[in-house]
C-alpha cells in the first residue's frame, strides 16, 4: 500500500527532528499500523545515520595562512589561486611551469659555483615530481602549524635523488635550514611552483631557504650511496627558532 | 569589514571548516575545495559592504560557498570530466577504516546527484542546517526545500543501494 505524501513528509520531519508535536500521535499511529511506513522510516533513518557517520574533514593547516596572506597583500586583485589552479589543471602545463622555474633557478645556482656542473645533469626528468608526486616515492611527511609558518614538508625519493617538497605559507619572512650530517650527499638543485621570490643558499651538509607568503618549492639532494639519512629542519622567524622537526629516509 | 583583518580572521576561524567541508562534499576534491574556500573568503572580504546585516551571516557565506562550488563544477565540466577522488584515508583502528568506507560510499553516491539535490544534502547533513535555514541560504520556500530534500534522499538511497 502506497504511503500518502503527507505521511512521507511526517516521516522525514520526524527523522530530522522537525516534526510538530501535534503530528507526533498521528505518525505514531501510522507506524503502528503500516509496515510500509515502518520500512520507509527505517530506511531513511539508516541513510541519515550513514550521512551522520561521515566525519568532518580537517582543512590543511596552511589554508588559514594562505587566505590571510591573500587578504593582506592583494586585496584589490581577483583571487589568484583559482586562476593558477585552472591554468595548471593540466599536468603537462603544471610540469612545464615547474620545469621552467626549476631550470631557471638551478642554472643560477650552478653559475654561482656552489655546486658542480655535474649536479645539474639529472634534473630534467625529475623536476615535475613537485606537482606529480606519484613519480617519486613518499618517504616521510611532517606538518608545521606555527603562527608564523604553516604547511607541510615531505621527503620523496627517486633513484639516487632525494626531494624535499615544501608546501608552506608564512605570515612574515621565515628562514628554513635543512641540514644533513652525511657529507656525501650534495645539493642537486631547486625548483618552485606558483610562486617566486624564495631565496636559497647551499653549503656542505646544509641548505638555507628564505620565504615569505605562500610557497611551493622543492630542494633536490643527490644521495649517491643510497644510504639512510635524516634531514633536520629548523624554521626561523625574527631570528628565533619557531619550529624544529626532521624527515627520515630509509632505503629498502 | 574590508581592511579589518582582525574581524576577518575571527570569521575565518569560525567558518573555515564548514566552508571547506561543504566545498569538498560538492566537488569531491580536496584541492578544488581548497581553491573554492580561498575564493569564498576573499569574496567575503572584498564584498562585505554588500552583506545585509538583516540576514544571518552563515546564510550569506554558505550561499557564496555553494555558488562558487557550482560555478567550479561548471568550469570543470568544460575542461574535463569530474574526477572521482574520494581521498579520505583511514589508518589504524578498524572502526576508523569502516567509517572511511562509509564516507567513501556516501561521497560517491552524493556525486551521482545533480547540484540542486547535492546542495540540500550538504546543507542538511554536513552543515546541519534546519529546513528554515536551508530556505534562507538558497532563497527558496521551505516547502521546496522539503520536497527537494526528500527526492535527494531517495536518490541517495537508490545510489547507495545500487552500489551495495
Amino acid at each position: 500500500m502506497a504511503i500518502e505524501q503527507k505521511f512521507i513528509e511526517l516521516i522525514h520531519a520526524d527523522i530530522d527532528g522537525e516534526i510538530e508535536s501535534s503530528d507526533r500521535a498521528e505518525l505514531a499511529a501510522l507506524l503502528e499500523s503500516s509496515p510500509e511506513a515502518r520500512a520507509l522510516h527505517a530506511e531513511l533513518a539508516a541513510l541519515c545515520s550513514a550521512l551522520g557517520a561521515v566525519e568532518s574533514l580537517d582543512p590543511p593547516p596552511h589554508l588559514r595562512h594562505v587566505i590571510m596572506n591573500s587578504v593582506s597583500k592583494e586585496p584589490e586583485e581577483a583571487p589568484k589561486p583559482r586562476l593558477l589552479n585552472t591554468l595548471f589543471a593540466a599536468p603537462a602545463l603544471r610540469y612545464a611551469a615547474v620545469f621552467a622555474a626549476g631550470v631557471f633557478v638551478t642554472i643560477s645556482i650552478v653559475n654561482s659555483g656552489q655546486i658542480s656542473e655535474r649536479a645539474f645533469d639529472d634534473m630534467t626528468p625529475l623536476v615535475g615530481t613537485i606537482a606529480d608526486p606519484v613519480s617519486a616515492r613518499l618517504e616521510s611527511t611532517v606538518s608545521v602549524n606555527e603562527t608564523s609558518v604553516a604547511g607541510q614538508v615531505s621527503l620523496r625519493s627517486s633513484g639516487p635523488l632525494l626531494i624535499l617538497d615544501f608546501d608552506l605559507s608564512s605570515r612574515e619572512p621565515v628562514d628554513i635550514e635543512a641540514s644533513y650530517t652525511d657529507k656525501t650527499i650534495w645539493f642537486n638543485g631547486f625548483a618552485q611552483l606558483e610562486s617566486s621570490g624564495t631565496s636559497i643558499s647551499a653549503e656542505s651538509g646544509k641548505v638555507r631557504l628564505g620565504m615569505d607568503g605562500k610557497r611551493r618549492y622543492a630542494v633536490y639532494l643527490h644521495n649517491q650511496g643510497g644510504r639512510g639519512m635524516t634531514v633536520q629542519l629548523r624554521f626561523i622567524a625574527r631570528g628565533e627558532v619557531v619550529h624544529e622537526t626532521s624527515l627520515d629516509y630509509s632505503p629498502d | 569589514m574590508r581592511g579589518d583583518r582582525q574581524s576577518f580572521e575571527v570569521l575565518l576561524l569560525k567558518y573555515e571548516r564548514p566552508v571547506f567541508n561543504a566545498a569538498y562534499r560538492m566537488l569531491n576534491s580536496r584541492d578544488d575545495a581548497l581553491d573554492v574556500t580561498q575564493t569564498v573568503f576573499l569574496k567575503v572580504f572584498e564584498n562585505f559592504a554588500q552583506y545585509d546585516p538583516q540576514r544571518r551571516f552563515f546564510s550569506w557565506i554558505y550561499r557564496i560557498t555553494l555558488n562558487e562550488s557550482i560555478n567550479w563544477i561548471g568550469r570543470q565540466k568544460r575542461l574535463q570530466p569530474l574526477a572521482e577522488e574520494t581521498s579520505e584515508e583511514a589508518a589504524g583502528p578498524e572502526e576508523e577504516a569502516q567509517n572511511a568506507g562509509i564516507a567513501k560510499e556516501v561521497q560517491v553516491a552524493l556525486m551521482t546527484l545533480t547540484e540542486d539535490y547535492r546542495t540540500v544534502i550538504v546543507l542538511k547533513h554536513f552543515l546541519e542546517c534546519s529546513y528554515s535555514e536551508i530556505s534562507e541560504v538558497l532563497g527558496i520556500p521551505e516547502k521546496t526545500v522539503k520536497s527537494r530534500l526528500y527526492t535527494a534522499r531517495q536518490l541517495m538511497k537508490d545510489a547507495l543501494g545500487t552500489r551495495n
